[in-house]
């Protein structure tokens, strides 16, 4: 059993210009390109597309967690820089009342102390307590029932008054520590003020020296140590009532609308975000050590992080930029790449074709060097017999002259000539200059076509079985359909030719390794092996006299080589031959 | 007309018609004329019959013209061949020109060339007969050397 491959001819390709523009005709060739550029649109979409998705996808996730990181470390420094603001505040207050309460003390050390102070010695303190600070409004002393005896500053009336049943006198007395600053109260002069008041025992009994402070002062002292823009500060006692603040705030509101929680050993200073007057804000509070006032010190949320606000607007910004020009250099590049890619294959696409005319055209040298040998003989003949002929004329020969005679000779002549005729015509087929008309072609259509011709005329009377199993749905072949027809009806009569008496002839389609097979078998003589190899040699027959020009198969061969395809055939003497024809999916259809 | 008989030609082509019609051609003019279709037969003939000049077609089925040339001149190499060859196999007969044919004609053959290449080979086979006769004339005969 052989095989025989028609891509095993040699090919000559010289290919003139006026061929390459030839095939630049070609129908088919105009129908596949159409193809490739569809084919490279949607790749160069899908591409730039899936580049673009594959790169901004993981960016942006990227981006996001590091913006989340970002702006929760900025949020963490904005705090803690606002609580620091209201540690040190606080640390500032504490300080000063510390500093107010030791000097009312230190009158108690005074030289000139006594439990029943004159005027003069009062007015003294006064002075003293100013020259420390001039917060201090007056001064007062007060006996162990808490009335005034001795009073120095711009309300003498006071002297006398009774302070016993005054909240700070009291706290005073109940109290564990030997100090008390008042809340804030307008008490009998209907000015705000402060009061602070010492304790000292002399005799067993309780004696009280009392000062008031201006509460402008301390403000002015909060201000003052107020460190960053847009920080307000203010002080509340325990049930929220502003003691210290801004007078603006004050004027709208008595009590704060934050009160933070209770002072505990282990939380004296925190921060809170909350809405005031629907502004997001920041809260740090410290609960201070000399009374149980707390400190608020407060911050628009948009002005603490007006520094991750604006770094994110860079990044946001500088992200939007780069992938912009990512996608713009992505979208170039692959624009680039595809355009070239497209260019390549439609150069390879044409230099197939050109590849495939060429091939075409050497088959063709091919036969005629054939047939010019085929011809050679009936010439051979021709003028042999003229010869023949012309010595039969000639008087010295003596030979037999009369019409029969020479008709006679005619005859075998004019038998040559026919002969000749028969090749020449064979010839006219295969060298037909006429333009390819290439189109898409179902081949079950095209066996069929075949097939039903055949039988009304070679096939008609014979006791041949004819067998078709074709497969549904095969991809269509870029093909001239007359030629495609002629590979079948040659192989077909062939088959025909082999078959004696009765037989079977089969002839299946299907798809192989991204070609068409049509597989054409018959229960026929079969091939022997030598005669094998020269099956699809032009003028190569077995059919003996002048039933076949051996023209048929070559003429197969030559076409199914132009399409790109090869005949392979597996014979065996007795039983039969089949010949199968695959021809490459050379209809453009993209990857899917 | 009293016709001169010639020498013995053989040819050979498995193209019946054309070896029939050349044959008469060459009969018609004095020449004895052996015919053979294969190359098988042309030897049979050599053999029983030798001819003076073979006409040998190249392209046969069978066994090859060159093959059947090898072989005539294995079994008597005084015989000339002259090959009848196509276009396509002038090559080939220029090459047998170098083994030892006389010459080579293409198809289709003129009877006059023809005619002239049969009298030009038999002439040389005339000569190379004369030389070997005289070479073996000259040669000492073994037995009488002392």
């Amino acid at each position: 059993m052989r095989v025989w491959d028609a891509r095993l001819l040699q090919d000559n390709l010289p290919a003139g210009k006026q061929r390459t523009e030839h095939i630049y005709d070609y129908a088919g060739s105009e129908e596949n390109r159409k193809q490739i550029n569809k084919h490279f649109d949607r790749l160069q979409t899908r591409l730039i597309l899936g580049l673009i998705l594959g790169f901004l996808l993981p960016n942006a996730l990227l981006s996001a967690y590091f913006h989340f990181q970002f702006t929760h470390t900025l949020k963490n420094s904005a705090i803690l820089s606002l609580e620091a603001v209201a540690d040190n505040q606080k640390n500032a207050l504490d300080l000063y009342l510390r500093e107010r309460i030791a000097n009312i003390y230190n009158l108690f050390r005074s030289p000139d102390f006594t439990l029943h102070p004159p005027q003069e010695v009062m007015e003294g303190y006064l002075r003293t307590l100013r020259h420390y600070h001039d917060g201090f409004v007056d001064v007062g002393f007060l006996d162990p029932q808490g009335v005034q005896t001795g009073y120095a500053g711009p309300t003498p009336e006071l002297l006398g008054s009774d302070y016993s049943d005054e909240p700070w006198f009291q706290r005073l007395m109940q109290g564990n520590k030997n100090h008390v600053i008042s809340d804030s109260h307008p008490g009998v002069r209907d000015t705000e003020y402060f009061t602070v008041a010492v304790r000292q025992i002399f005799f067993d009994k309780v004696y009280v020296l009392r000062a008031t402070l201006d509460p402008d002062k301390l403000y002015m002292l909060l201000r003052s140590t107020v460190q960053g823009s847009n920080v307000e500060s203010a002080l509340i006692n325990a049930q929220g009532q502003y003691q210290v603040v801004d007078p603006k705030i004050s004027f709208i509101s008595k009590s704060s609308a934050f009160i933070p929680p209770p002072e505990s050993p282990d939380q004296s200073v925190g921060i809170h975000e909350l809405d005031i007057d629907d502004i997001p804000t920041l809260v740090a509070y410290a609960w201070l050590t000399e009374t149980p006032w707390a400190l608020l010190v407060s911050q628009p949320l948009s002005v603490a992080q007006a520094g991750m606000y604006r770094a994110r607007l860079i990044l946001t910004i500088s992200l939007l930029c780069i992938s912009l020009v990512i996608s713009g250099v992505i979208f170039y590049t692959i624009r680039r790449l595809i355009n070239d890619a497209r260019r390549m294959t439609t150069k390879g696409q044409q230099l197939q074709e050109m590849l495939a005319h060429a091939s075409k055209l050497a088959s063709i040298g091919e036969l005629a060097a054939g047939v010019a040998h085929e011809i050679n003989n009936p010439l051979a003949i021709i003028m042999a017999t003229s010869g023949v002929i012309r010595d039969m004329l000639n008087p010295e020969f003596e030979l037999d002259h009369s019409p029969e005679a020479i008709n006679k000779e005619l005859a075998v002549i004019d038998s040559a000539a026919t002969r000749a005729k028969g090749i020449t015509k064979k010839l006219q087929e295969m060298g037909k200059t006429r333009m390819p008309q290439a189109e898409p072609c179902d081949i079950n259509v095209q066996v069929e076509t075949v097939l039903n011709r055949l039988k009304k005329v070679e096939l008609r009377g014979k006791s041949i079985d004819i067998q078709l199993h074709l497969a549904p749905n095969l991809p269509p072949i870029l093909a001239e359909p007359e030629p495609l027809r002629q590979v079948f009806n040659n192989i077909l009569l062939n088959a025909a030719d082999a078959i004696d008496d009765k037989g079977t002839i089969t002839i299946s389609t299907g798809v192989r390794e991204n070609a068409v097979a049509i597989t054409i078998s018959d229960t026929g003589r079969g091939i022997a092996p030598e005669n094998l190899e020269r099956i699809f040699h032009p003028f190569f027959t077995t059919k003996g006299g002048h039933h076949g020009t051996g023209l048929g198969l070559s003429i197969a061969a030559s076409i199914v080589k132009y399409l790109g395809g090869v005949i392979k055939v597996n014979s065996t003497v007795g039983k039969g031959s089949a010949f199968t024809v695959l021809l490459p999916n050379n209809y453009y259809c993209p990857l899917t | 007309m009293e016709k001169q008989t010639k020498f013995k030609i053989l040819l050979v082509d498995d193209e019946e018609i054309f070896r029939e019609a050349t044959a008469r051609q060459l009969r018609v003019r004095g020449f004895t004329v052996l015919t053979a279709d294969s190359g098988e037969t042309a030897l049979d003939l050599v053999r029983t019959d030798p001819p003076e000049v073979v006409l040998l077609d190249q392209e046969m089925p069978g066994m090859h013209g060159s093959d059947t040339f090898i072989a005539i001149k294995e079994i008597d190499p005084l015989i000339e061949v002259i090959m009848l060859t196509g276009n396509t196999s002038v090559e080939n007969a220029l090459e047998l020109m170098k083994l030892g044919t006389f010459d080579y004609l293409m198809k289709p053959v003129n009877i006059d060339e023809l005619l002239y290449k049969v009298e030009d080979a038999h002439a040389r086979k005339q000569l190379n007969e004369r030389k070997q006769q005289r070479d073996s004339n000259s040669r000492p005969d073994k037995d009488s050397l002392p």
